[in-house]
């Protein structure tokens, strides 16, 4: 279909404004990349700040980082709290949403009302904390895990794309004499992809992100996520000039700073893509029945 | 029959009271700390660390150690919520502010009898009436405030190098000051042929409501004029802020000829650390005021030392003002407060709590600051740490992999000579001269400085975000000239400041440096 010059126009300032959109986004990320690979002897000249020849990279900070027994535990509590997380959040959201998406379920109402009460009232911090702390999960991951574990607007999402899935599909398998738990892993979850990578992707971000629990709950060094590390690097570097021995002490502290948040988001930067084309189709069929 | 019978049971009787006493004496007090590490980037101390063991079999202490994470909000959070819930640890690290939050709350412990079951670490460690008000509430002590950072640890220095080529004296007034930047700037001192040097570098360093405006690298350039740091805390009588002096508007005019006349690096206002220590280390600046270690460590100087093997920093005294005033900068009489929890002492744990500090003040000083002695240091001839002779050169404590066994210093420390001379090292550099760190922090110390530790107890105010552009965006446009800076302009910064609550600001710190008992 030909396009009319008005359509041309307004495809071409759309085209451009997502442009500019897309350049704002990278541009910080860019920066911060480049302040990672910006060698010592550079630093002083700021014209290199945008543009480091790759003649010039310094991989420096990475090879601190990378090769620190601090970051790779860092590193590696962080991935199991994002894949207990995730199994946990997604293994007790599908379940809810479901009961929950379930029209003639008796008492539908009141178990609505009851998941809708955290939602509205929190319960603050110290309960939360005596809470966890009295199941004597301080000092474990799963303190860091349990606390985010159902997110009620993710449940609501998934409820509504549950909704949203052919109810003749799931008359058809009662007919034929399945059980509810039947139809949720047999006919729900298969048809359920794109909400269940989306939501899991959102618990993901949340896990991966999270530090205030882990600063709550998680005294021991060894237990802690990346955040953790990363914010603390960033504090040290305002009084590094105190210590005699500078755990990072090879690579600029400016460049290290970079790198840990340059690695940190890496992660969520490589998923984000692939998911990308799931997340629309979940996000709106989730959002927007109701 | 009878008797052996009687004898069989009361020896079994005994063996069983030694074992069940012997158990329980072999049963350790478990005492959990929350404190900060020497560098939370780093681990914990290992399980295998000795201190444990040692602590266990001598004292019949388990510890139980968390690292508080290094920013204080953090810090402050984890605490404040630990506390809400009444689940304080035993011994903790607490900033002043939530230290007298707890205190109020009955949280803590008092500390008078607990120091007397430690006598070395209250002599050695609690010996400064000053730093012990920081850690009392009205009155009475409920912290104990150990020794905190290494105090006048920045200072004025100079390239001697360019001094030496173009035959100057080092500065001693601010009016030398002023010429000598002047020809460090024009003269190319380092005589490379290019205008690529600068009299004075400094950027805006600023941490707190102690230092906003210019920041902490001005510092004796102000204290020329006798208006170091923002507040004057030295008397009840002249307490506030120091802008409100006549001699502020005579430093600032001070600054704006410096930079007007181009002494002073024009990127002075957007610099980051970094980039201000790399620019000193390419040979940019002649006069500036730094931190002894960043100046002059064997991590720190090797850059500058590549680049001008010739080139040589020496500390020098603060410029003297028109009134004969001058000063290195802020003296602040800095602490660590641990405190003992309330908690700890009602389940009876006291005594392990003293008999705990005491050691880390006596038999575990050295292995807390150093390692195990004979596997991260040794002791040369003079008694001196060293890392000669070690079985396993890998395990010594100047070695990065090897800073969690340190973490737990700020329990000991004491800033004593034994314990700085071997993390700051004298070294020679590229042409055989010899650094000693240490020197110049003692030059720094030796110098005159105004006393500011009160100045530590003032709280931002509410608008702290727009009081703190206000001033320092003013104060730099003044610097700048970017906004003329005339007795009329003065007075209308400081009219917009009180519109901004400064008055009501000097008030509330005023008592509340009083109620400390820090105002003379």
């Amino acid at each position: 279909m030909r396009k009319s010059p008005g359509d041309a126009v307004f495809q071409f300032l759309v085209d451009n404004y997502l442009v500019v959109i897309l350049i704002l986004m990278v541009l910080p990320l860019w920066r911060v990349f480049m302040l990672s690979v910006t060698p010592q002897v550079d630093l002083s000249d700021r014209t290199f700040g945008m543009l480091v020849p790759p003649s010039r990279w310094s991989l420096a900070a990475y090879k601190q980082f990378l090769t620190h027994p601090s970051f790779l535990v860092a590193a590696g509590n962080s991935f199991l709290i994002l894949g207990m997380g995730v199994s946990l959040s997604l293994f007790l959201t599908v379940p809810l949403a479901y009961v929950l998406s379930v029209r003639n379920l008796p008492g539908r109402r009141f178990l609505h009302t009851l998941v809708m009460i955290p939602f509205l009232f929190n319960p603050g911090l110290i309960p939360s904390y005596l809470v966890v702390t009295g199941l004597g999960l301080y000092d474990r991951l799963l303190a860091v895990v349990v606390p985010g574990a159902i997110n009620v607007y993710n449940v609501f999402v998934m409820k509504n794309f549950f909704e949203g899935l052919p109810e003749e599909l799931k008359e058809a398998a009662r007919i034929d004499g399945a059980s509810e738990l039947y139809i949720l892993f047999k006919v729900v979850i298969p048809l359920s992809k794109p909400i269940l990578l989306t939501i899991g992707l959102f618990y993901g971000v949340h896990f991966w992100n999270d530090f205030f629990n882990a600063i709550l709950y998680l005294g021991d060094a060894r237990l802690q996520p990346l955040p953790i590390l990363l914010r603390n690097i960033l504090q040290a570097a305002n009084f590094n000039e105190y210590v005699d021995i500078d755990v990072f002490s090879e690579a600029r502290m400016e460049s290290l700073k970079a790198a840990s948040v340059f690695l940190t988001a890496l992660p969520m930067l490589l998923i984000y893509p692939w998911i990308q084309r799931y997340f629309t189709k979940g996000t709106l069929s989730g959002g927007l029945k109701g | 029959m009878k008797t052996n019978a009687s004898r069989a049971f009361l020896s079994l009787a005994l063996v069983l009271c030694v074992a069940l006493g012997a158990g329980a004496q072999a049963k350790p007090v478990e005492i959990e700390l929350w404190i900060t590490g020497t560098a939370s980037e780093a681990g914990p101390p290992p399980a295998d660390w000795a201190g444990y063991r040692i602590v266990r079999e001598t004292l019949g202490i388990e510890m139980k150690i968390s690292l508080l994470p290094t920013s204080f909000t953090d810090q402050d959070t984890k605490i404040v919520t630990a506390a809400a819930a009444n689940r304080l640890p035993d011994i903790l690290h607490v900033n002043r502010d939530v230290f007298i939050k707890l205190t109020k709350q009955g949280l803590l412990a008092p500390v008078d009898e607990l120091m007397k079951k430690m006598p070395t670490r209250t002599k050695t460690h609690y010996d400064d009436p000053l730093r012990n008000k920081l850690a009392m509430y009205k009155g009475k002590m409920y912290g104990l405030p150990d020794p905190g950072k290494m105090p006048m640890t920045d200072g004025w220095v100079i390239r001697k190098d360019w001094l030496d080529k173009l035959g100057l004296p080092a500065p001693n007034t601010i009016e030398d000051f002023y010429k000598v930047a002047k020809a460090f700037t024009q003269n190319d001192p380092d005589g490379n042929g290019k205008n690529d040097t600068y009299g004075f570098g400094a950027y805006i360093e600023t941490s707190d409501i102690t230092n906003w405006g210019l920041g902490v690298r001005f510092d004796p350039i102000l204290g020329a004029y006798g208006v170091t740091g923002m507040w004057d805390v030295t008397s009840a009588k002249s307490f506030g802020l120091n802008v409100r002096k006549p001699e502020f508007y005579d430093a600032m005019t001070f600054v704006a000829r410096l930079n007007k006349d181009g002494l002073i690096d024009p990127d002075w206002t957007t610099l980051k650390k970094d980039e201000f220590r790399a620019r000193w280390k390419q040979g940019k600046y002649g006069i500036m005021r730094e931190n002894f270690a960043a100046l002059s460590t064997v991590a720190n100087y090797p850059a500058f030392d590549k680049n001008f093997p010739d080139g040589e920093w020496i500390p020098i005294p603060p410029p003297v003002g028109p009134k004969g005033k001058s000063s290195e900068g802020m003296l602040y009489v800095d602490t660590r407060i641990h405190v003992v929890s309330k908690r700890a002492i009602d389940a009876g744990k006291g005594d392990a709590v003293a008999k705990l500090l005491e050691w880390f003040a006596t038999d575990g000083y050295a292995l807390a600051m150093f390692g195990e002695k004979g596997v991260n240091f040794t002791l040369d001839a003079e008694g001196n740490v060293s890392t000669a002779g070690l079985p396993d050169p890998e395990k010594s404590y100047a070695k990065a992999a090897n800073v969690p066994v340190l973490q737990l210093r700020n329990l000991a420390s004491v800033n004593s000579d034994w314990e700085l001379l071997p993390r700051y090292v004298p070294h020679k550099t590229i042409n055989g001269r010899t650094i000693r760190p240490l020197d110049i922090w003692r030059y720094f110390t030796k110098q005159p400085w105004t006393e500011a530790t009160a100045a530590l107890l003032i709280e931002p105010p509410a608008n702290k975000a727009d009081f703190e552009r206000y001033y320092t965006e003013n104060l730099v446009k003044f610097a700048l000239g970017q906004q003329e800076l005339s007795p009329a302009s003065w007075k209308a910064f400081l009219a917009g400041l009180d519109k901004l609550g400064a008055k009501e600001l000097e008030k509330s710190a005023k008592a509340k440096v009083e109620e400390a008992g820090l105002l003379k």
